[in-house]
């Protein structure tokens, strides 16, 4: 079941990604750089008519990353105008050449020119104007056109004093000197480098814009120089966006520490960039950092706040307010609970103060999560839910009834209700287009589904999520990769067709995560839980009980409910019977006591298995009609099937093979829809020994026709069994089989039957418990 | 080379038993400090040989001999050395080119490295936009270094020029280079106190000091008396200040100075003024540290003499980054905070790195109640000094004031961390878990910050207000005999307003365990007190009542009855404590 939560309740201080910025005085300023873009974006518009259509769009393309992104080396700036349009970057060489090598009047003409360009009738800066491409991601605060850049350039151009103007162009000088020195040593290297990078930049171009080829240099450059207050704010949301959507594109830890420090360096009044190293040292679970940057970020926007807000006091203490809650945030994802519960009241407090109720609302949603690891808190949900849609937050209010949802579905609440209740939210969520919360509604779907045992139906939802993805990328430009929501889906695919025999699928599946969610990410321990479960019960499957037991303490790791349960499991496989009854019956006061009724099925389970493995069905069969209920109780279908399953077995050995053939049929039915193979070839298997048992008292025509159903019935356990490739129950059916075919006087089927019994029998160990006892 | 030969060999051991030959090195040193114009380092030995006696004409040390290449360059030198006087530095190392003497090369390395940083200053007013503001480099230092290492590597740097290489090492930021250059310089050179003073301001702990190999010099004494100063270890500090005046160096105002600073940094507020007043009378214009001695008396609250000095300071120099703080003290305490943050402003226009004023005009904009501003300041000291506890110390309480107990914790931690034996910081974090209600957190800071030397004695009260809430009686009451045995042991003056109510609840705990003796005693005492007289009488009255229904009183006072034998005896604090285990995280 999707955890979700915890990790998306809505952080204020970073809406769809994006950092808000403070503004500051001084936005951006020349640098040799950006006058090798304005000498571009002149000749651009010169040469505009000239350029052919592609030339043009590829330039266009081009152009936005360029304006935004970090300073750049003047050949590489060169080497992306030359992959769009290689004559234009020779004249724009040309020029920034007799510029740098000419003199300072040179360039103070150039600048005149520039600001002559729009005070003509027929302003050339139009021409060059570009619309910003609406899917680009950088489009959220862009510069609007070059236009606006040129002006800007111009401004802080005039604004410049008189030393600083010589200065310039020294700089200008070296900057392309730099380049001119570089060049004959540069070009070796670049051309090795280049095949592929060329090959990777032709179909990014067509996947996702110039962002990624602009991304790879930005790697490259990293920690290269100071970025202007623009290309600072740029840097922070994209990666922070980046981190929030798919983590493994953005710059790695590390080196996106280093240049947040350097950014914090050049200018400690940037607050942003301490946010962004808060959630940079999230990634890594750096307590200490983490802690330090976030305080340190509030106490920034604490005084920015003030200043910006001319009474003051609204701005300033909103932000008190969030930087209590945020530190309560910051505690609940560390396991500090007490802490975060402190924390908490704080922030409820001062909103009390202050009559903050959006505030409020998310300290409510907040105080829910902190609580639901205490004790079950619906009411408090109810209530957060109705008021945040009093109050109009769209994204509490849907959250708030997913996580009602989750716990009624715990709690066993109508089906129906709860499928109405999330469909009511999905339309909040397409009115109000928040992605991220129909992902989540989908992904807990296929649990909610999952759960149920409806396994078709998650199967479905599942893939309806990993194919919607796509969809919505060419819609918001937004691609939501690395979410949990995304994690536990794809976890609930790779287990169910672990169920259904297809390893390989599986194991491909896994193998996508772990590159999705590398080992260290936030949700990395997701997939780990499945991936080890699925290889337990492959073990299990096989008779390598040795290797179940070692993956049993992984599991136990992470999840140590699932861990004592398998450890059980393979107690009971080894016939180590009073052990394993000994943990079963602590696993089942456990969770009793913390409400997890689908693993109290589960135990109950296994302890009326162990029952009767030790021949004592009569005990085994209350243990069974108490799981029955539970699982009928609480919608558990699948759970309930199985039980019914064990329930006819005993009833076999306790000779009403009518009896059990009776409520076969009730349970046969949704295991072969939903079941794993495993459980379809166990459930076809009893259904045969049924038949034969109750043959016994028909007549001799009549006998002959239920023994060859029971065949029939047995050949179809046989192909499920061999997809999970499970030798010892196919033993066991060929051994049937041969008894049977014997009984019919089939001579030549009953020897093919012992012969290929003969050879499995030998492989294997002799099974502790006599053959037609054995029901799994 | 011959002088410094000469010295080098003769400064050996780290005993004092030879003063004239320290104070012949010392006039040397002063004289080629102030050669190559390093004035700092002439000053310092300059001031301390002023503290030895003088010495007769024919032991006055010669003056350095000159060698050849020493005269070849004389001219050169000369003028350049005039230059640079003038502050003319790209001038002056424009006529040392070439030179090949120590003295006239380090000089032009020295004035090269001085013109960049010039330059520097210069451009950050006029860079290009903001962020590049903390990028502005003095360009010189890369070349110096390329040259400098050079000659490093051939050991053809003196003890000056070794001096020289490490400062532009730690303007690179390579500190471990520059640590290992600071202490090769020291080796060659003892007697140039501003390799040792780089090196104090390089070193952050104590382990770094241990692993150093330091020249066996005396000059190594007074490095370790300053370092421990630094590291807040005042008791060695004070210990190796005291050998040295032992030593006959009683006179010298350094030491004065420093002696009076460590005593301030463990709020020995009378001894460090009695201290300070004594060097005002042995060098009444000096300027240095005089911010120190105003803290102190802005702490006593002393305004006439706080006022002198201010006014006194303006004279000598107002435009020194010391005078505005006193300044700024003085205005804090006529309550005039705009004008004071005004002046602490001015120190920082002075000098940017001075951290001081950060803090102090943090508590300016605090006693505004401008807190947004006061989280600047605080901030901005913190950036200066990740170590200044004062400045968390100070953004805890800011957010104390906010109302968020939760989270200034954080931030008196820091405080805590960086000064563990001081109460203040123990005595906040307890409040705030009060607040918290987390009181077992709470009794843990109180004792500890008594156990640590409680400086304003209201720990123990607070602890037993705790006691008395969580209905511990027993130990309520064992904390208020001991808050006032101290008081009294104290001798303190000061009415200490929570003593009537330590009396008001011992009477009453003794009266509930019937020992009337110290009941109707503590009773007595609560009458010598306005808020407790009406229920001192009342229970007086009561416990007689109460007596003659019983026996006949025994009116024997043996023991003081604030000292009952059984709890006296055991249970005095000690100072050592467990280290404090609160069970919160702490990052």
């Amino acid at each position: 079941m999707a955890s979700v939560h915890e990790s998306l309740y809505f952080n204020p201080m970073l809406t769809n990604g994006v950092v808000h910025a403070n503004v500051f005085g001084v936005r951006d300023w020349v640098t040799p750089h950006k006058m090798a873009l304005l000498v571009l974006l002149s000749e651009l518009g010169r040469a505009g008519p000239q350029l052919g259509l592609l030339e043009r769009r590829r330039l266009n393309r081009l152009l936005l990353p360029l304006l935004q992104g970090p300073d750049m080396a003047l050949s590489r700036l060169r080497k992306a105008i030359e992959e769009c349009c290689p004559q234009l970057a020779g004249s724009v060489h040309i020029r920034l050449k007799l510029m740098a090598e000419g003199e300072l009047k040179d360039m103070e003409q150039f600048f005149d020119d520039l600001s002559d360009s729009f005070s003509g009738t027929e302003p050339e800066v139009h021409k060059t104007s570009v619309v910003a491409a609406p899917d680009s991601p950088c489009s959220q605060q862009a510069f609007p056109s070059p236009g606006l850049f040129l002006r800007h350039m111009i401004l802080a151009y005039n604004k410049l004093s008189f030393s600083q103007v010589y200065k310039l162009y020294t700089a200008l000088q070296q900057y392309f000197q730099k380049d001119e020195k570089k060049d004959g040593a540069d070009e070796n290297e670049m051309e090795l480098t280049n095949p592929e990078e060329l090959d990777g930049k032709m179909e990014k171009e067509e996947l996702d814009g110039p962002l990624r080829v602009f991304l790879t240099r930005e790697e490259e450059i990293a920690c290269s120089g100071p970025l202007s207050q623009k290309q600072a704010e740029y840097f922070l949301s994209q990666q922070a966006s980046l981190l929030k959507n798919d983590e493994t594109k953005a710059l790695a830890p590390a080196s996106l520490q280093k240049e947040l420090n350097n950014l914090l360096k050049f200018n400690p009044d940037f607050a942003e960039a301490h946010y962004l190293s808060y959630l940079n040292s999230l990634r890594v679970q750096d307590v200490f950092s983490s802690t330090h940057s976030l305080l340190h970020y509030f106490d920034r926007l604490i005084l920015t706040g003030a200043e910006s807000k001319s009474n003051g006091d609204e701005g300033y203490g909103r932000s008190l307010r969030y930087a209590a809650l945020n530190l309560a945030a910051l505690h609940c994802r560390f396991g500090h609970y007490q802490q975060a519960e402190l924390a908490l009241q704080e922030a409820i407090r001062i909103a009390q103060e202050s009559n903050d109720h959006v505030c409020l609302q998310h300290c409510l949603s907040w105080l829910y999560i902190l609580e639901q690891k205490i004790f079950d808190s619906c009411v408090l949900l109810e209530h957060s839910v109705n008021k945040s849609l009093h109050f109009g937050l769209p994204y509490l209010a849907s959250l708030g009834i997913q996580s009602l949802v989750q716990q009624r579905a715990f709690a066993g609440k109508a089906a129906n209700k709860l499928m109405d209740a999330l469909k009511d939210s999905d339309l909040l969520h397409w009115k109000h287009s928040l992605s991220e919360l129909i992902d989540i509604s989908i992904a807990q779907k296929t649990a909610i589904w999952r759960l149920y045992g409806r396994s078709t139906m998650a199967l479905q939802q599942a893939q309806t999520l990993l194919s919607m993805n796509s969809l919505e990328a060419v819609n918001v430009g937004v691609q939501q990769n690395n979410t949990e929501s995304f994690a536990v889906v794809l976890c609930h695919l790779a287990e169910l067709h672990a169920e259904q025999g297809y390893f390989a699928a599986a194991s491909e599946i896994l193998k996508h995560l772990k590159e999705r969610f590398p080992p260290n990410s936030q949700h990395a321990q997701l997939w780990m839980l499945f991936d080890q479960k699925i290889q337990f019960e492959r073990a299990m499957n096989d008779g390598r009980y040795h290797v179940a037991d070692s993956l049993v303490a992984g599991i136990t790791a992470l999840n140590s409910i699932e861990g004592v349960y398998r450890k059980a499991i393979v107690l009971k496989a080894q016939n180590q019977m009073s052990e394993a009854h000994k943990l079963l019956q602590k696993l089942l006061i456990h969770c009793q006591k913390i409400k997890n009724t689908e693993m109290v099925i589960r135990v109950l389970l296994s302890i009326a298995e162990l029952y009767w493995r030790s021949s004592c069905h009569t005990i085994a069969l209350p243990v069974l009609l108490q799981a029955l209920a539970l699982a009928r109780e609480y919608s558990l279908q699948y759970l309930a099937s199985e039980t019914v399953l064990n329930l006819a077995f005993s009833q076999l050995i306790l000779g009403i093979p009518e009896q059990a053939l009776n409520i076969l049929h009730m349970a046969i039915e949704p295991v072969l829809a939903h079941g794993a193979v495993l459980d379809k070839g166990c459930a076809m298997f009893l259904v045969a020994k049924c038949q034969v048992a109750s043959a016994a008292s028909y007549t001799p025509q009549k006998k002959i026709e239920a023994l060859e159903s029971a065949i029939l019935n047995l050949n179809e356990a046989k192909t499920y069994f061999a997809k999970v490739d499970c030798k010892e129950q196919l033993r066991d059916i060929l051994y049937f089989q041969a008894r049977l075919f014997h009984t019919l006087g089939k001579t030549q089927e009953r020897n093919k039957c012992a012969m290929l019994f003969r050879q499995l029998h030998q492989d294997l160990p002799a099974h502790g418990v006599p053959l037609i006892n054995a029901f799994k | 080379m011959a002088a410094a030969a000469m010295v080098v060999t003769a400064a050996g051991g780290g005993d004092f038993s030879d003063l004239r030959e320290i104070k012949k090195q010392l006039l040397n040193v002063a004289e080629r400090s102030r050669e190559r114009g390093l004035q700092h380092s002439g000053k310092w030995a300059a001031e301390l040989a002023f503290a030895l006696e003088p010495l007769p004409l024919n032991e006055l040390p010669p003056p350095p001999e000159l060698t050849e290449e020493d005269a070849r360059d004389l001219d050169a030198y000369t003028l350049a050395k005039s230059y640079f006087d003038l502050k003319e530095y790209d001038r002056a190392a424009y006529f040392l080119q070439g030179c090949k003497s120590q003295k006239a090369y380090f000089l032009y390395m020295y004035s090269r490295y001085l013109s960049g940083e010039k330059k520097k200053d210069d451009e950050t007013v006029d860079s290009l936009g903001p962020l590049e503001k903390g990028q502005v480099k003095n360009e010189a230092l890369r070349e110096l270094r390329v040259e400098l290492s050079k000659k490093h590597k051939a050991q053809e740097l003196d003890g000056f020029g070794l001096y020289l290489y490490g400062v532009v090492l730690r303007k690179l930021d390579l500190v471990k280079e520059a640590i290992d250059v600071f202490v090769e310089a020291a080796h060659v050179l003892p007697l140039h106190w501003g390799a040792w003073l780089e090196l104090c301001n390089l070193i952050t702990d104590k382990e770094m000091l241990k692993f150093l190999s330091l020249p066996d010099t005396w000059m190594k004494e007074f490095f370790l008396a300053h370092i421990y100063t630094e590291l807040q270890l005042i008791e060695e500090a004070l210990q190796k200040y005291q050998s040295l005046i032992d030593a006959g160096f009683s006179k010298s105002t350094y030491i004065i100075s420093q002696i009076a600073v460590a005593y301030h940094n463990i709020r020995d507020i009378d001894k460090a003024l009695s201290i300070f007043n004594e060097l005002r009378k042995q060098d009444p214009y000096r300027i240095e540290n005089m911010d120190t001695f105003s803290n102190l008396l802005y702490v006593r609250s002393m305004k006439p003499e706080l006022s002198y000095l201010a006014h006194n300071l303006c004279e000598i120099d107002k435009y020194r980054v010391e005078t505005c703080c006193v300044i700024g003290n003085y205005y804090s305490l006529r309550s005039q905070h705009e004008k004071a943050a005004l002046y602490f402003q001015r120190a920082l226009k002075l000098n940017p790195r001075y951290l001081g004023a950060w803090t102090l005009m943090g508590h300016e904009y605090m006693e505004m109640k401008n807190t947004s501003a006061a989280i600047q300041a605080y901030r901005h000291a913190i950036e200066v000094n990740k170590r200044d506890y004062r400045a968390w110390y100070g953004l805890g309480q800011t957010y104390e004031i906010l109302k968020m107990p939760f989270y200034c914790l954080y931030y008196y931690r820091r405080a805590h961390q960086l000064r563990p034996n001081d109460s203040r910081m123990l005595v906040a974090l307890g409040e705030c878990y009060e607040k918290l209600n987390q009181l077992v957190e709470a009794k843990k800071c109180y004792w500890r910050a008594y156990a640590v030397g409680d400086v304003e004695k209201m720990a123990l009260v607070k602890l037993a207000k705790l006691h008395e809430q969580l209905n511990e009686s027993e130990q309520a009451a064992q904390c208020y005999i001991k808050y006032i045995q101290d008081i009294y042991s104290c001798g303190e003056v000061v009415e200490h307003l929570e003593v009537s109510t330590a009396f008001r609840y011992l009477a009453q705990y003794y009266f509930k365990c019937k020992l009337w003796d110290e009941a109707s005693a503590c009773a007595q005492k609560c009458c010598a007190f306005n808020d407790t007289r009406e229920e001192g009488k009342a229970l007086l009255r009561q416990i007689l009542q109460l007596r003659n229904q019983g026996e006949t009183s025994s009116t024997d006072v043996a023991a003081p009855f604030f000292l009952p034998a059984s709890l006296s005896a055991n249970n005095t604090p000690t100072r050592r404590v467990s280290p404090l285990n609160l069970s919160s995280v702490t990052p």
